[in-house]
């Protein structure tokens, strides 16, 4: 589905990304782990092309991304959510609005459509009630879900997940964990940036460990926890275990 | 008192010298609407340039426009344009002097309210433009439904604030004999030498109008406000 080859990323003279080349087939559950500053973000931001990598070829679903004209990038995105660390809902809208803004204003959905759609999401995620709140009137973990809410009414055929937990109060990270847990079980493609560890060993088919801007080990869950080969990776899982 | 009741009666209700007032805030208030109105769209039409430009490097010419028109409005004083307007531009045409006016401070005033709705854009977080892009919508459906309300709201203030002084501002157009409202009051004074109460008058009337447009204002932003009552 994701074919990476070569990629990297620089910001001015500081390489941050500096050669990375992986395959996500559908219906994988790909966990990144990894230092602060290992790069892991800034891949995962590559993917969909809210930063433009300076060397190297994305392809997604056989398509070039890469070498792309900006408005057939912004038809790929449809398919490609995206959830982010601080969720950017849009405070000027209701919850109901939130979710229905893009399907509605791209032309994919009437209002009427998008709102029966919207209330089937909502009850998903378990927040039928607050469909007329704005977001500044939800929780930190509420308005994740709504986030992760808003992605699913485009129908994406993968979610990147941008550190989805890192911003909430720990007492919050469950409720947003669980739902993601849920979208795995139905065979979503997802691929997470997170330092949830435990997230990564139950639900991921494969877990990336990144540092210094190269994947430097991947491996199946019980393979990668158990026996890590790389010694940088034995470091780090030795600190944040 | 009967010395104030006689002035008052002079200065007002002879030869119906109130109609120089009454006409002169008509005035007055049809060049201030349609330039703020002309001011609006030349603001935002050169504050989406100019941020466009700044973030994604498309427009080039558009935006050198864009910089040399903020930067000759600016730079010179209203009545200077408003003059060069009236004498040079429209010299060999016959045009009204309310629509002179009201170029020339729309013109002006698209320049400040330019600078307030840059500052707007800014002020919106880029993971808003993130948020929009992710979901597949391209930068003018971001920026017409998710970017520019939020500016619109946060900029309310320094808008309205802009739009009060471009109400006195237009104080000056009888420089080029237009009868407004500071020129009604100033043609009393010449017919009655009698400074004090038609000037008080005048002054009164634009201090009224000031005060309603704040609470105008004041009301609106109450409206906006409500969705952050958590």
């Amino acid at each position: 589905m994701i074919e990476v080859e070569n990629l990297k990323k620089s910001f001015g003279d500081l390489p941050i990304l500096k050669g990375i080349s992986t395959k996500i087939e559908k219906g994988e559950k790909v966990v990144i782990i990894g230092p602060s500053g290992s790069g892991k973000s800034t891949f995962l931001r590559c993917l969909n092309l809210l930063e433009k990598p300076t060397y190297g070829k994305i392809f997604f679903e056989g398509r070039e991304l890469t070498a792309m004209k900006e408005r057939e990038l912004y038809a790929v995105r449809e398919k490609m959510g995206m959830v982010f660390q601080h969720f950017h809902l849009f405070p000027h809208l209701t919850i109901r609005r939130n979710i229905t803004l893009a399907p509605v204003k791209l032309g994919l959905m009437s209002q009427a459509e998008a709102d029966k759609k919207a209330a089937e999401l909502l009850q998903k995620v378990g927040l039928s009630d607050k469909a007329d709140s704005y977001p500044n009137q939800l929780s930190g973990g509420q308005k994740q879900r709504i986030a992760i809410a808003r992605t699913l009414a485009m129908n994406p055929d993968v979610i990147l997940f941008d550190e989805p937990t890192s911003a909430l109060d720990p007492e919050m990270v469950g409720e947003v964990l669980e739902l993601m847990r849920e979208l795995a079980d139905e065979g979503m493609t997802m691929i997470v940036v997170t330092h949830e560890m435990g997230f990564a060993r139950e639900v991921a088919s494969r877990v990336m460990f990144m540092d210094g801007g190269y994947i430097v080990e991947e491996n199946d869950p019980e393979t990668f926890f158990t026996h890590p080969q790389n010694q940088r990776l034995k470091d780090f899982l030795s600190r944040v275990l | 008192m009967d010395f104030l009741k006689e002035k008052l009666y002079d200065t007002f209700v002879v030869d119906d010298r109130w109609t120089y007032l009454t006409n002169g805030l008509k005035i007055t208030l049809i060049v201030t609407f349609f330039a703020a109105l002309l001011g609006i769209v030349l603001g935002f039409l050169t504050a989406i340039v100019r941020s466009t430009h700044a973030r994604t490097h498309k427009l080039p010419i558009l935006n050198a426009i864009a910089k040399l028109y903020l930067t000759v409005i600016r730079g010179t004083p209203v009545l200077v344009q408003l003059m060069i307007i009236y004498f040079v531009i429209f010299a060999s045409f016959n045009v009204s002097k309310v629509f002179v006016a009201i170029m020339a401070f729309g013109l002006n005033s698209g320049a400040y309210v330019a600078e307030i709705v840059r500052s707007g854009i800014m002020s919106i977080d880029n993971g808003q433009f993130e948020a929009g892009a992710s979901l597949g919508l391209n930068y003018p459906k971001t920026m017409i439904h998710i970017i520019l309300p939020q500016a619109f709201r946060n900029i309310l203030p320094a808008l309205a604030n802009e739009f009060i002084v471009l109400l006195k501002e237009t104080s000056v157009a009888g420089n080029i004999a237009l009868n407004d409202l500071t020129k009604g009051g100033d043609i009393i004074r010449s017919a009655t030498y009698e400074a004090f109460l038609p000037l008080i008058a005048v002054a009164l009337i634009y201090l009224a109008m000031v005060m309603i447009l704040s609470k105008l204002v004041t009301l609106l932003e109450r409206r906006l406000a409500k969705r952050d009552r958590g």
